[in-house]
């Protein structure tokens, strides 16, 4: 069965969400509930698929690389719950993409700054062994 | 699944690895290796995020004051971003992840305005928002 809140595909006798923790009690096992989403109920999702928020590699953005790339993970993430939560598959997918866009940006900024700083200490270091020389 | 998929995994867990033993034998705050904040040399203000590596370097020598010091944000966050990674490292291995609670949109969102209201308090010049600068409480 799936979960009427975020979608996640659960066995039939589970008792709560694998994914989100919502009970699964009461849910008419094997209910056949539609692909696209119910507003007010959340969407339910094939087997195996998942919308990602990224929540947590957004957050990990802002505070140990780069906050302006960050910040609209953040917002994107959110996004991505509110859509699941209205029943807006694609909005919710469309939102997942922009929230994995700006963590992608976010880690090439990072990758960036860390190469320039690493090529910056290292012609410092190879100036100071030319100098001593 | 795709075998590329668990290269990126590996890949990214390596990495992972790698900046703990850095950050354990390394102090960011007296050792050069460590680039500075961007926000922090650009504009001269603290981030949200300023004093998280030198938090983290404590946190790795069991010192939880002195990490709370540096960055209490962090400190309260690390935790919750630590089970999140390894959901989501789960997810991509066994098309699975970790139990965990859906979070409401207003929930994100105020996490947002809290990680932004964190970063302008702790630029204030007055008590008691400078001592949410980076390693202003180790000096009450």
């Amino acid at each position: 069965m799936f979960c009427t809140q975020c979608g996640a595909g659960n066995a039939d006798n589970a008792a709560v969400c694998v994914q989100c923790g919502r009970s699964l009690q009461g849910a008419a096992p094997g209910a056949a509930l539609p692909v696209q989403g119910v507003p007010g109920q959340g969407v339910v999702l094939p087997p195996g698929v998942v919308v990602q928020n990224y929540l947590v590699f957004a957050i990990l953005a802002t505070i140990f690389c780069c906050l302006p790339a960050g910040i609209p993970a953040i917002v994107y993430a959110a996004q991505v719950n509110e859509k699941l939560r209205a029943g807006d598959l694609a909005g919710a997918t469309a939102a997942s993409n922009n929230a994995k866009l700006w963590c992608m940006i976010s880690a090439g900024a990072f990758l960036g700054i860390a190469f320039i700083y690493g090529m910056v200490l290292l012609i410092g270091i190879l100036l100071s062994v030319s100098h001593s020389n | 699944m795709p075998i590329r998929k668990h290269w990126l995994v590996a890949a990214m867990c390596g990495a992972a690895a790698a900046a703990v033993v850095m950050l354990r034998v390394f102090d960011p705050a007296t050792s050069g290796i460590f680039p500075p904040c961007p926000v922090r040399y650009l504009t001269g203000w603290y981030c949200p995020g300023c004093g998280s590596l030198r938090a983290i370097h404590q946190l790795l020598h069991g010192n939880l004051r002195a990490a709370w010091a540096m960055n209490p944000l962090t400190v309260i966050l690390l935790p919750f971003v630590a089970y999140g990674v390894a959901s989501s490292a789960l997810l991509e291995l066994r098309g699975q992840g970790l139990p965990q609670p859906f979070l409401r949109a207003m929930w994100i969102r105020a996490l947002c305005a809290a990680i932004i209201l964190f970063g302008i308090v702790r630029n204030l010049p007055t008590h008691p928002f400078d001592w949410l600068a980076p390693g202003a409480m180790l000096h009450l």
